[in-house]
C-alpha cells in the first residue's frame, strides 16, 4: 500500500533528523551514560583499580558530599558565575549594546575593541593576563597602579577569585553585547517614539520599555552564559590551576584535578554527573522563567 | 579492462604490504621538556644504526604533572608510546599494578651494562618481589644548596648543620642578619610531586621513622617522623623563614628557584645536582656566576644529630609499555638509552648523574666537574622505599603541606589530611 503524502513527509523529516540524532547519541548520550557508569566504580588511571575496576555503588557520591574540597569548589563556582557571567558580562554587555545602539563616532571601532577579546583563545588570553597580573612589581597592573600609591603585589595570589572574575568578564562582554544588540534591534522603533511623545525620560524608557522587552533575550543569555561559565576550564587552568589553595578551583578544575591529577576517574565522574544535574536544573529553571516551549 | 585494473590494484596493494613489512620496526619514545628531548635526540642516530630500528620521539607537555597525566591517559587507552619514563621511582609500583609496564628483569640482568650499575640503582630498580620493571638510567642526588657568598658576607657559618635544631637555628640567623628567607622546602599541590620528593622525603629519611612502607605492602602514615617533618615545615612557615606566596601560585618553583635564589633573596633550598647545571649553571636562563663557588651544599642533617643524609632517587626511569607492539625491541632500545654516552648527554643538559660507574671514565662526563664528585659519592646515598599507592601518598603530602602554607592547620592536622586523603583513595586496609 502506497504511503500518503503526509506519511512520506514524516519519514523524510525523521531521516533528516537522523544525522543529528546519531551525533547526539555518539557525542552526548553515550559519554554521559559512560560517566554515570564510571561514577559507580572505582575506575582509576593508575594503580590496581586501573587494571581491575570494581563496582562501588554510591560510595563516590557519599564521599563527594562529605568532601570539603567539593563544597569549596561549588561555592567558588557559584561566586565566579554570578560575578563574571550574571553581573560582569551582562551589565557591561548591556551597557555596551545600549551605548552603541545609537549614532556614535567611531562606533565600529568600539564594537571591534569589545569583540576582540572573544576572538582570543582561552589559553592565549590566560597567558596575556598572567603578564598583566603575575610578577609582583613587574606586572603590568602593579606598574599602572603604582603612581596611584597602590602597593605592588601578586594579584593572582592576593585577590585570585576577583582577578579571574575580571578576566572572564573581559573575555565575555562581546557575547553579551551581541545578544543584547540583537534583542534591542527586535524592539519596534514606534514603541520608543510613542513613549517620547508621551514625555517619557531616557531613564523611564530604559526601565519601562527596553528592559522588559529585552527579557526573553536576557534570559536566553543567562541560560547560555551560565552553563557556558560552569564549563570554563582553560582560562582558569592557565591562570591559577585552581590555586592558591583552592581559591579559584571552579568545578571544571576540580573535576580535572580529581580525574587527572589524583587519577580517580570514578570519583571525578561522580563530580561531573552532579555538575550535569546542576546544569540541567538551571537550564530547566531558566526555561520555566522564560516561559518558552522547548 | 576491468580485470586488468583489478590485477594492477592488487599488485600495488601487495607491494605496499611487502615494503611495509620489510621496513625497520618503529619504536616510539615519550619525552618531555626541551632539554630532555635534546638529550634524547643526540643519542638516537647511533641507536638507530646499531639496532636497525626507526625511533620516533613523541614530545609531551613540559611540567612533570601534565606529562604524567597525559601519559597515563594514553596508557589507559592503550595507545601510549613503546618507551617512557616515570618522574620518580615511587610512580613505578602503581604503573606496575595497573599492568602498564613490561617485566624487563631477564634483559637487564643479562645486559653487559648491568655490572656497571651502581648498587643503589639496582636496589631502586627492583621491586620487592625481585622483578625489574624499570631501569633508573640516571640518578638525582638531593641535599640542601645554600648561597655561600651570602653567608660569608653576613658572617654566618657555612659548616654542615648537625641536627634539625641546628639547621633551624642557622635559618633563623640568616633571617635575623640578612632579612632574607633562610630555607625553602617545596610544598603545596601545584608543585606536583615536588612537595614529597624534593621536600618531605629528604627530611623524613633522617627521622626516627624513616620508612612508610610496611613489610606487608601497607603504608604507615602515622609515624612520629611524618609529624616531626610537618612540624618543621610549620615552624618555617609560621616564622616567615621560607617564602610562601610563590608556592601557592601555578608554577611555584619559578620565583623561588629561578629568581629569588639567584638574586640572593632566598639563601638555601633543597635541590638536586641538576641545580648546578640546569637551575643556576650553564643551562640556566638566570645563571649564578661561578656557581660552584657561590653555592655550597649541606647534606640534610638527621633530626637527632646522629648524622646526615644525601637522598638519591631515579631519574630518566625508563620503562617498556606492556601493550607496545614490539616489547623486545623496545627493551633493547631502553638498554641502549642506559649506556654511558646517552646518559652523559642527559647529564650535560640536565645535571643528573649517570647511574653507572664507568661514566667516570667518559671524557664528556669528566668535563662536568660539578657532577664527578657527586657520582663518586652516590653509593652512600639513601632513599625512601616506595610501593603501591605512593602516587596517592605524594598527593596527600602535597595537600598536607598546602594546608600548612595556608596556615589552616597544625602539624597534627596536616598529618590527618594526609591520612584521610590516602585512605579515601586506597582504602582503610591499605593505610595503617
Amino acid at each position: 500500500m502506497a504511503m500518503t503524502y503526509e506519511a512520506r513527509l514524516a519519514w523524510q523529516n525523521r531521516l533528516l533528523l537522523l544525522p543529528g540524532l546519531v551525533l547526539l547519541i555518539a557525542f552526548v548520550l553515550i559519554p554521559a551514560g559512560t560517566a554515570i557508569w564510571l561514577s559507580l566504580t572505582n575506575e582509576a588511571l593508575n594503580g590496581a583499580a586501573a587494571l581491575n575496576p570494581r563496582f562501588v555503588g554510591a560510595r563516590n557520591y557519599v564521599r563527594l558530599f562529605t568532601d570539603g574540597g567539593f563544597w569549596n569548589s561549588l561555592f567558588v563556582t557559584f561566586v565566579f558565575v554570578i560575578g563574571s557571567s550574571v553581573i560582569g558580562q551582562f551589565v557591561l554587555g548591556l551597557f555596551a549594546a545600549v551605548a552603541l545602539n545609537r549614532p556614535l563616532a567611531f562606533r565600529q571601532v568600539f564594537m571591534a575593541a569589545i569583540l576582540l577579546p572573544n576572538a582570543v583563545p582561552e589559553v592565549v588570553a590566560g597567558f596575556i593576563w598572567i603578564s598583566m597580573l603575575a610578577g609582583g612589581e613587574h606586572s603590568t597592573l602593579s606598574q599602572v597602579l603604582a603612581p596611584l600609591g597602590v602597593p605592588s603585589q601578586q594579584w593572582l595570589q592576593s585577590a585570585p577569585l576577583l582577578m579571574i572574575i575580571v578576566v572572564n568578564t573581559w573575555r565575555g562582554i562581546a557575547f553579551a553585547m551581541i545578544l543584547m544588540t540583537s534583542g534591542l534591534a527586535a524592539i519596534p522603533a514606534d514603541v520608543y517614539e510613542a513613549a517620547r511623545m508621551d514625555g517619557a525620560t531616557a531613564r523611564q524608557i530604559f526601565w519601562r520599555i527596553t528592559l522588559p522587552l529585552l527579557r526573553p533575550t536576557i534570559f536566553l543569555y543567562m541560560l547560555v552564559s551560565t552553563v557556558g561559565t560552569f564549563a570554563i576550564f582553560g582560562l582558569i587552568y592557565t591562570l591559577t590551576r585552581g590555586g592558591p589553595g583552592g581559591a579559584t578551583e571552579i568545578i571544571g578544575i576540580y573535576i580535572y584535578n580529581q580525574s587527572f591529577t589524583a587519577y580517580q576517574l570514578g570519583f571525578g565522574s561522580a563530580v561531573a554527573v552532579v555538575m550535569l544535574a546542576i546544569s540541567a536544573l538551571l537550564g530547566a529553571l531558566y526555561v520555566r522563567i522564560l516561559k518558552v516551549e522547548v | 579492462m576491468k580485470f586488468a585494473m583489478l590485477r594492477t590494484g592488487c599488485s600495488l596493494a601487495i607491494l605496499a604490504l611487502a615494503i611495509g613489512s620489510a621496513s625497520a620496526a618503529t619504536i616510539r619514545i615519550a619525552e618531555h621538556r626541551q632539554a630532555r628531548i635534546d638529550a634524547l635526540n643526540a643519542s638516537i642516530p647511533a641507536i638507530e644504526a646499531k639496532l636497525g630500528v626507526d625511533i620516533e620521539v613523541v614530545e609531551y607537555p613540559a611540567p612533570e604533572k601534565d606529562y604524567f597525566s597525559k601519559l597515563l591517559t594514553e596508557l589507559g587507552a592503550g595507545n601510549a608510546p613503546d618507551l617512557f619514563t616515570a618522574n620518580n621511582d615511587a610512580d613505578v609500583p602503581d604503573l606496575v599494578a595497573a599492568g602498564y609496564v613490561a617485566d624487563i628483569t631477564a634483559a637487564v640482568q643479562s645486559w653487559d651494562g648491568y655490572p656497571e650499575l651502581l648498587d643503589v640503582v639496582k636496589r631502586l630498580s627492583t621491586m620487592p618481589d625481585g622483578k625489574m620493571y624499570q631501569l633508573d638510567s640516571m640518578l638525582s642526588v638531593s641535599q640542601i644548596y645554600y648561597r655561600r657568598d651570602v653567608l660569608d658576607a653576613a658572617g654566618i657559618s657555612t659548616d654542615q648543620p648537625k641536627s634539625w635544631a641546628e639547621l633551624l637555628d642557622r635559618v633563623r640567623e640568616i633571617k635575623a642578619k640578612t632579612g632574607k628567607y633562610g630555607l625553602l622546602l617545596p610544598a603545596g599541590t601545584t608543585w606536583g610531586g615536588g612537595a614529597f620528593y624534593e621536600g618531605v622525603m629528604l627530611m623524613l629519611v633522617g627521622t626516627s621513622t624513616p620508612q612508610i612502607l610496611n613489610a606487608d605492602g601497607t603504608l604507615d602514615l602515622t609515624g612520629e617522623g611524618i609529624a616531626d617533618v610537618l612540624d618543621f615545615y610549620k615552624t618555617l612557615i609560621d616564622e616567615d623563614l621560607m617564602p610562601i606566596d610563590p608556592l601557592l601560585g601555578p608554577e611555584p618553583w619559578v620565583i623561588p628557584k629561578y629568581e629569588m635564589f639567584p638574586a640572593g633573596e632566598l639563601v638555601a633550598t633543597t635541590c638536586g645536582s641538576w641545580c648546578y647545571i640546569y637551575d643556576w649553571g650553564p643551562e640556566s636562563k638566570n645563571p649564578i656566576p661561578d656557581v660552584t663557588d657561590a653555592v655550597g651544599t649541606w647534606a640534610v642533617p638527621n633530626e637527632d644529630g646522629s648524622g646526615s643524609t644525601v637522598t638519591v632517587g631515579g631519574q630518566s626511569i625508563w620503562m617498556v609499555n606492556a601493550k607496545g607492539a614490539d616489547t623486545e625491541m623496545a627493551t633493547k632500545v631502553l638498554l641502549e638509552l642506559s649506556a654511558v654516552q646517552p646518559t652523559v648527554e642527559y647529564a650535560k643538559r640536565l645535571g643528573n648523574i649517570p647511574a653507572r660507574r664507568d661514566a667516570l671514565d667518559n671524557a664528556d662526563f669528566q668535563a662536568l666537574p660539578e657532577l664527578v664528585p657527586v657520582l663518586q659519592n652516590a653509593e652512600s646515598g639513601t632513599y625512601l622505599q616506595s610501593g603501591e599507592g605512593f602516587s596517592a601518598v605524594s598527593e596527600g603530602f602535597a595537600r598536607a603541606t598546602e594546608a600548612l602554607l595556608r596556615k589552616e592547620t597544625d602539624a597534627a592536622g596536616a598529618q590527618q589530611i594526609l591520612i584521610d586523603y590516602t585512605r579515601n583513595l586506597l582504602g582503610d586496609e591499605m593505610v595503617k
